[in-house]
């Protein structure tokens, strides 16, 4: 057991990768991808100016483009999960890749808003949905003892990049205007193709499943593979339901900061130079946030439910206190609550999504994430207008730093529901349940990626492929050992 | 004979009284003609100086008998009296040289100044002796907010260049739009050109929109604004470049996607032919897979395949 381990860290899948390290590459490759979705859509603040003075609207309606293009994203997740399920995922991100540039360079030609919304929004916005949550569960899938880690290096290239970008897009404005500009981000953003080339083929244990519903062509089959695909029987599994609504609420709460701190700050009379600084120092030690905390979850001394309870608990007490300090009138107090603050929630970022397979298992990891997604989007949706009509009502953003940092703590409690949490040891995740014949070819990755070392039955013994049994669960079981993906053809 | 010296006598007569009539209308130095200066209105500036120089702006929007009034607490020593003049862009005014007396510890200079066009505003200055100098600077209500990085835009295209009046500043009575032509303004008529220029005008901005971009229509552009006194001009570059400039870094960029994509796939078909020929001829102690047995993940159901 401890033997393949290691290797199957490294590895890739059924094809021969080069010792160790191909998960690494991997990483590389969700680092530049994850900065070409989110790093580019953070930066494209310096393109609205231009739009509002080229097609003569209001600032608000330009900004309906990066929302259109986020809510696009989110939306599209189960969707490209689902597609990740059937067929194959290194198809999937770069077909995704393919219409995020398409998306970009169909917007250069835009001749009105409408156009915009439809290229750079939808279209665009469906190219990241087929992106980002792949790429995200492809390297989970590489990494048991690092997950989070890499998770925690893969997003720490958003906060990266777009201090890289605001520089690069100014420059490219100036020279080409914003049509040239876009035509290059078009380019720029075809790099997740090959970002998607990386991915190796797996062979999904769910394809099978289709070569056999493909028999009886009735609806119902149909039906039943899409919803196995999207992973729908999630949406019955408590555990999962549970920590869906707790990052739901999360979400509520977690990123009014992020569009409204520097108002508030203005507000609580800083100057526009201290209140853009707030910013970039909380949007700094939120790129070290993820890492440290990708860093020191992996270590093992706790659980990482635990750890994102603490992270979570903490980020929305420092969210309730941002009004506090800021309110005293202390700049240094603003700006150290400010740096906690994107600290914790840098942190708990790395840890949202590396929880999900200690939930659902591996293989419904990818299905599970894409409708966490979605799920998880509605709170977004819900938390912006929310405290925008706070501060409208009473006048200043007290209350709506108050109610989000309420809403962060109520998703951790919802948190603590979740079945064995009080216990101190890490449970082995759900296998998944055997559906007829489906689940017999499983990956022989994703076996290993089950055994948990507080695996309690069978402990201690420490089987190799020589001795042709494996314990599984309580039982023995007969192995047939293969050296060459050839071989199980 | 006496008649026509007579006759001679008056014509010579008739030619001195000619002459005094000629010479008494030798053009000299005619003053410059003046707007009778009853029919404009008057208003008075003054500044006192306590050190070495000061300069001071007026804004002027109409025509104006400006008065300036400059006053100087003078030096350490008091001179009685002390010579002063004005200047209007560095060229002595005529007849302006005065003696100033020290009165009440203060030397005064006061003129009243017709500024009726763009050629009267300018710098006005007072100076005491080769002490002390009050510079006025009049001029019409400057443009504030000018982008100094040139607009850019495509063949084709149509592209919207603007101007703005600050709140602060009184609003022009009109705009005018101007194209630079080597060294001098052309101004756009939009009725001369209805298809290619549209001109929108609110009180404080104005607009000019260009259609059908083509490389000559880049350049410098001056929006004025027009008040009584002169127009006041602000510039904005115009740069006109063709698709073909963005689309070099672009297909730069896809030429290097497809490299990266092409190697990616290349490399990894190499591995897994390597892999493939290395695997068939290994013979480990490891056992290697049946085919038989296993055709595929439905065939056996008790049986789990372990890479090794």
């Amino acid at each position: 057991m401890t033997n393949a381990k290691p290797k199957a860290e490294g590895k890739s899948d059924d094809d021969e990768a080069p010792d160790g390290g191909w998960g690494w590459v991997l990483v590389g490759a969700l680092f530049v991808s994850t900065s070409l979705v989110f790093g580019l859509m953070r930066s494209l603040g310096i393109f609205f100016v231009e739009f509002v003075q080229y097609f003569e609207e209001s600032a608000q309606a330009i900004s309906w483009i990066s929302s259109t293009g986020l809510a696009a994203q989110q939306f599209f997740s189960p969707l490209g999960t689902a597609l990740c399920n059937a067929y194959d995922t290194r198809v999937v991100v770069m077909t995704g890749g393919c219409l995020a540039g398409l998306g970009f360079i169909l917007a250069s030609q835009a001749t009105s808003l409408v156009h915009l919304y439809l290229t750079m929004g939808v279209i665009s916005g469906l190219g990241w949905g087929l992106v980002f949550t792949p790429m995200v569960a492809t390297v989970m899938a590489h990494f048991t003892r690092r997950r989070t880690l890499v998770l925690g290096v893969g997003f720490s290239s958003i906060g990266l990049s777009s201090f890289a970008f605001n520089p690069l897009f100014q420059l490219l404005v100036e020279t080409y205007a914003w049509r040239g500009a876009l035509l290059i981000l078009g380019a720029l953003s075809l790099n997740i193709v090959a970002c998607g080339a990386l991915i190796r083929p797996r062979r999904r244990s769910k394809a099978p499943a289709k070569v056999d519903s493909e028999r009886r062509s009735s609806c119902a089959a149909t039906l039943r593979r899409v919803s196995s695909y999207l992973e729908l029987s999630l949406l019955v599994d408590r555990p999962y339901v549970v920590y869906t609504l707790a990052v739901t609420l999360l979400n509520v709460g977690y990123f009014v900061p992020y569009f409204h701190l520097v108002a508030h700050s203005r507000q609580a009379g800083f100057s526009e130079y201290q209140a853009a600084f707030v910013m970039s120092a909380a949007g700094a030690t939120d790129i070290l946030g993820r890492i440290v905390s990708g860093w020191f979850s992996d270590l093992g001394h706790f659980r990482l439910i635990h750890l994102l309870t603490v992270w979570t608990t903490l980020a929305g007490l420092f969210i309730m206190l941002l009004p506090v300090s800021s309110l005293s009138g202390s700049y240094a107090a603003l700006m150290a609550i400010s740096l906690l603050y994107g600290f914790c929630s840098g942190a708990l970022t790395s840890l949202v999504f590396a929880v999900v397979p200690m939930i659902v298992g591996v293989e419904r990891m990818m299905g599970a994430l894409g409708l966490l997604q979605l799920i998880e989007s509605s709170g977004g949706l819900l938390g912006t207008p929310l405290s925008g009509l706070l501060k409208d009502v009473t006048g200043n953003y007290t209350a709506s730093f108050v109610v989000a940092g309420g809403f962060v703590v109520l998703g951790t409690l919802t948190m603590t529901t979740l079945p064995h949490y009080f216990s101190c040891k890490e449970l082995p995740p759900p296998q998944r349940r055997s559906l007829g014949n489906k689940d017999k070819g499983l990956d022989p990755e994703l076996e290993q990626m089950h055994r948990s070392p507080t695996d309690t039955s069978c402990r201690g013994v420490n089987e190799v492929c020589s001795n042709l049994k494996e314990c599984e669960g309580d039982n023995w079981v007969t192995i047939t050992c293969w050296k060459n993906a050839k071989d199980m053809e | 004979m006496a008649a026509s010296w007579k006759r001679l006598l008056f014509h010579i007569l008739l030619l001195l009284v000619s002459c005094r009539h000629i010479n008494t209308k030798t053009p000299g130095p005619t003053p410059p003609p003046l707007v009778p200066i009853s029919s404009l209105p008057t208003d008075e500036r003054s500044v006192s100086l306590k050190g070495e120089s000061h300069t001071e702006n007026v804004e002027l929007l109409n025509p104006v008998n400006l008065a300036l009034q400059c006053t100087w607490t003078g030096n350490q020593n008091k001179l009685p009296n002390i010579t002063g003049f004005w200047r209007k862009d560095g060229d002595e005014v005529e007849n302006s040289r005065v003696t100033v007396q020290l009165e009440g510890d203060e030397y005064e200079l006061k003129r009243v100044f017709s500024i009726v066009s763009e050629e009267s505003l300018g710098s006005y200055s007072c100076v005491f002796g080769s002490e002390a100098k009050i510079e006025f600077v009049l001029a019409a209500p400057q443009i504030g907010e000018v982008r100094d990085k040139p607009i850019v835009s495509y063949v084709g295209d149509s592209v919207v260049i603007a101007c703005k009046m600050e709140e602060t500043k009184p609003k022009p009575g009109s705009w005018n739009w101007y194209k630079a032509n080597g060294t001098d303004k052309e101004q756009i008529f939009v009725v001369a050109e209805p298809l290619r220029y549209e001109i929108k005008n609110e009180e404080r901005k104005t607009k000019l929109v260009v259609h059908n971009l083509t490389e000559a229509d880049g350049g410098l552009y001056y929006c004025g604004a027009v008040y009584a006194i002169s127009t006041t001009m602000g510039h904005v570059e115009l740069k006109v470049i063709s698709f073909q400039e963005p689309l070099k870094p672009f297909i730069a960029i896809v030429i290097e996607v497809i490299v990266l994509v092409a190697a990616i796939l290349l490399y990894e078909k190499s591995q897994s032919k390597k892999n493939y020929t290395e695997g068939n001829g290994a013979t480990d102690q490891m056992n290697t897979m049946t085919q038989g047995e296993n055709n595929g993940p439905e065939g056996s159901s008790s049986t789990r395949q372990r890479k090794i």
